[in-house]
């Protein structure tokens, strides 16, 4: 029994969750609407932490993807305004996402500065840009082109439910895409293993002949291009860019991860866990807003529901050894 | 005379008899040596011991009185110290803080006194003729060994109104110490024992339990099996106490085929400590490299692994220039089992099937690209089976099998891709009697096969009875080569301080 708690402990606290919202707001909650919509506040957000997960296996982290994200967007709205057509503003700005990463990756892994250290340190340099970028103010309205708006209200029509149509937004299957993408990379490849065999002991992967330094460059590369798409999400979602829309995004991907982490078994960072944590992270927001919840005691509430996760985790880890 | 009785010491878990009904004694004065494979409950004994665990049942006693079950601070004011296999220090404090941790901190007004705290330090230091060892040097700064000889002499520190401790348990004392610092420790054990106190010693390592203790007592399967004087045993019937099965000899006989063409060697190699070494090693041949710490013996396997940059010389595998890092080493036909297996060599945390592929992920993958996870599982499966490995499946983490699978989990990655050079450097180190078997006949066979093995260790038993020819090398250098024909253990120690063989 308790080795069930253990293991499915985190599974069960979602269960529990989504069925508190179920129960507190019967009409809207559990509907087909309701979780599209979940779907499209939680695009930016999975993509950040899908890739996010590429450089937490090998037991590093990425603090400069939120103003990564919010220079991504400034920079394309930037190159809109220059006149570029939108397909190319776009792939410059994830081009600018994936120097970014390699820039971070340079740093740790050939310089050798700690994650911490190099990725604060880069958060500050693309904020900073971001701001030079805009000269601080927020682009919109004309300047965004209609192409590149519709992009977030688009999307897969599913039918309709109460005669409006039901549709899987574009951003959902852009989300879906990145995950599906880190997945494969990380599980099915032999480059994903050597990623999670630094995380499991560096050295022993220097000896066995795996190219550490290149690996830790190029995971950092992920990051950074998926920072720049989730920044490009969110600038199509609310037809605007600013300097600092995307700066939340970083803290809440990195505990998404560690909210995946607890559902693993040896607490590793794996992306499918990772989505898990960002899907409770997502329900939390959409059923507190739903019950009219301050915004400030959410993010107490979101707070305290991930120290309690991770916690529980630790201490059932904890006894599991004490037995061992 | 204090003593120690363990009586009927019993612990169970789950369906494991850890310990079945242990009794024997421990005097001060003495040192006596508590033996027995991974598994046969040594480590059960030192917990119940130590008052970490409780036992299920039996009582342990000092000069008749029994000891509260479960109860750590009893078993200190009884005066016994146990000092755990694993070094718990603290790198960035100083020597003098380490030796306090445990230990109320001298203050006045309410601060830390630093000069009454290294007074304390450097006095119990000086006591076991430490005084090298600087009391505010940070405990970083010292070797493994030294951090050992620190927390021993911390126990010599007295809080006032505490008692002097009489008998020190070490587990596996040497575990992670090099020659040179085992010297050291068995120095300060003398001291010890001279002084009055007794010793509890738990090793693998029959050579030091053959001249430290006095009596010894055997141990298998959780059961006592023997308590005898030294006088009355050796260690062949050491060795068939604790496996239950009469080894006639540890290491397999010689193929005594002629090797093979040259399959490695080396020329000029300079690196790290290492300095123009230039050696040769044939298919099917097994060449010892035999040295004192800190002769280059792990710095020329590394050097030609590539895991040490070459700085100058060359070095041919199978007559091909062998280009730099660990990579191309792979790639060209060398595998390499490194010294330290937690820090070097496993991700413990990561199944055993992930731990034998890791070098060959590419070659386990469809299209070099997408992994085989079928595959990845059969060769840890078969590999696993050559190299007698017991785990539950090769799923499990590899930090739960015993130090001796773990070893042959090294193995296993190691001969994965069928490697034309095998480098093994302290293939045996903290492994079982068992396992150290099953160790050495893979050696022969793999050589019988015709891999060429180089061998570096401190085991100096293990050379001779591996090698075809053993190479000396004297602080960096490769002082010579010399056959493995008739020498003796004191005959190879002396090449290694750099007299002539007598």
């Amino acid at each position: 029994m308790s080795g069930i708690v253990r293991r499915f402990g985190s599974l069960i606290g979602m269960a529990a969750i989504v069925l508190f919202f179920a129960v507190s707001l019967p009409d809207t909650f559990l509907t087909a609407r309701n979780w599209l919509n979940i779907s499209q506040q939680i695009s930016m957000l999975t993509v950040v932490a899908a890739t996010m997960t590429v450089v937490m296996v090998m037991g590093d982290f990425d603090l400069s993807v939120g103003a990564m994200a919010s220079l991504a967007g400034v920079i394309a709205a930037a190159l809109f305004v220059a006149g570029w057509p939108v397909p190319v503003a776009l792939a410059s700005a994830v081009a600018v996402g994936l120097l970014g990463g390699i820039f971070n990756g340079v740093l740790v892994s050939v310089v050798g500065i700690l994650p911490f250290v190099a990725t604060l340190a880069t958060l500050t340099v693309f904020s900073g840009l971001a701001f030079v970028v805009s000269d601080g103010r927020t682009v919109f309205g004309r300047d965004i082109p209609e192409g590149f708006a519709a992009l977030a209200r688009g999307g897969l029509p599913l039918g309709s439910a109460d005669g409006r149509p039901l549709v899987l937004p574009n951003l959902t299957l852009i989300a879906a895409a990145v995950v599906a993408a880190v997945w494969v990379v990380l599980e099915q490849t032999s480059y994903g293993r050597r990623l999670a065999a630094i995380g499991g002991n560096a050295e022993a992967a220097r000896l066995a002949g795996l190219p550490v330094t290149w690996l830790r460059l190029s995971a950092f590369a992920f990051t950074g291009a998926g920072a720049a798409v989730a920044g490009l999400m969110y600038a199509s979602r609310v037809a605007s860019a600013n300097p600092t829309q995307g700066d939340g995004l970083m803290l809440t991907a990195i505990a998404a991860v560690f909210l995946g982490m607890t559902l693993t078994r040896g607490g590793q960072p794996r992306v499918l866990a990772t989505l898990a944590g960002v899907v409770v992270l997502g329900v939390l927001d959409n059923g507190l807003t739903q019950m009219r919840v301050d915004s400030y005691v959410r993010e107490v509430l979101v707070g305290a529901i991930i120290l309690l996760a991770v916690g529980a985790s630790a201490l059932g880890r904890r006894s599991w050894r004490r037995q061992g | 005379m204090r003593r120690l009785s363990l009586d009927g010491l019993s612990r169970r878990f789950g369906a494991v008899q850890a310990l079945d009904a242990v009794s024997f004694g421990v005097e001060a004065g003495t040192v006596h040596a508590l033996m027995g494979e991974n598994g046969a409950g040594k480590s059960t004994l030192i917990r119940i011991l130590s008052g970490l665990d409780r036992p299920g049942a039996g009582t342990v006693a000092v000069d008749g009185a029994p000891l509260p079950p479960g109860d750590p601070a009893a078993v200190q004011s009884a005066g016994i110290r146990v000092l755990h296999q694993e070094l718990h220090v603290v790198p960035a404090l100083s020597v003098a803080e380490n030796m306090h941790l445990a230990l109320p901190v001298p203050r006045r007004l309410g601060l830390v006194d630093w000069r009454r705290l290294n007074a304390a330090a450097a006095a119990a230091l000086e006591r076991l003729g430490l005084s090298r060892i600087a009391p505010a040097a940070p405990m970083g700064d010292l070797g493994p060994g030294d951090q050992m000889l620190v927390r021993i002499a911390a126990t010599l520190i007295r809080p006032e109104g505490a008692a002097a401790p009489w008998l020190y348990v070490l587990d596996e004392p040497t575990a992670a110490l090099t020659g040179a610092e085992a010297e050291r420790l068995f120095a300060v054990l003398d001291e010890l024992t001279g002084a009055g106190a007794g010793v509890l010693y738990v090793s693998h390592r029959m050579d030091e339990v053959m001249r430290l203790a006095s009596r010894v007592t055997v141990l298998r399967d959780g059961a006592h099996v023997s308590t005898r004087p030294m006088a009355d045993t050796s260690d062949a019937r050491i060795i068939e106490e604790m496996t239950g099965r009469a080894l006639s000899d540890l290491f397999p006989p010689r193929a005594g085929a002629a090797p093979g063409p040259v399959a490695l060697s080396c020329a000029g190699l300079s690196a790290g400590p290492l300095r123009d070494a230039a050696l040769e090693v044939r298919a099917g041949e097994i060449l010892g490299l035999a040295g004192l710490a800190g002769s280059g013996r792990g710095a020329l396997l590394r050097a030609l692994m590539g895991a040490l940059p070459r700085q100058a010389g060359t070095v041919r595998v199978g007559g091909r220039a062998l280009g730099p890092g660990t990579a191309a080493a792979w790639a060209a036909g060398l595998a390499y089992v490194p010294r330290e297996r937690r820090s070097e060599g496993l991700m413990m945390r990561r199944p055993v099937a992930e731990n034998v592929a890791l070098p060959h992920l590419t070659a386990l993958a469809r299209g070099r690209v997408f992994l085989d996870h079928a595959r990845q599982r059969r060769l840890a499966e078969s590999q696993g089976r050559d190299v007698a490995l017991k785990a539950a499946s090769v799923a499990q983490a590899v930090g739960d099998l015993s130090g001796g699978n773990q070893q042959k989990t090294l193995f296993a990655r190691a001969l994965a891709g069928a490697p034309r050079v095998l480098l093994l450097d302290e293939p045996t180190r903290g492994v079982d009697v068992g396992a150290k078997f099953d160790l050495y006949r893979l050696i022969r066979r793999l050589a019988g096969g015709g891999t060429a093995v180089i061998l570096a260790s401190s085991d100096l038993p293990e050379v001779l009875g591996l090698a075809d020819r053993i190479c000396v090398l004297r602080a960096g250098r490769l002082a010579q080569t010399v056959e493995n024909d008739g020498l003796s253990e004191a005959d190879l120690l002396t090449l290694c301080y750099g007299r002539d063989a007598a």
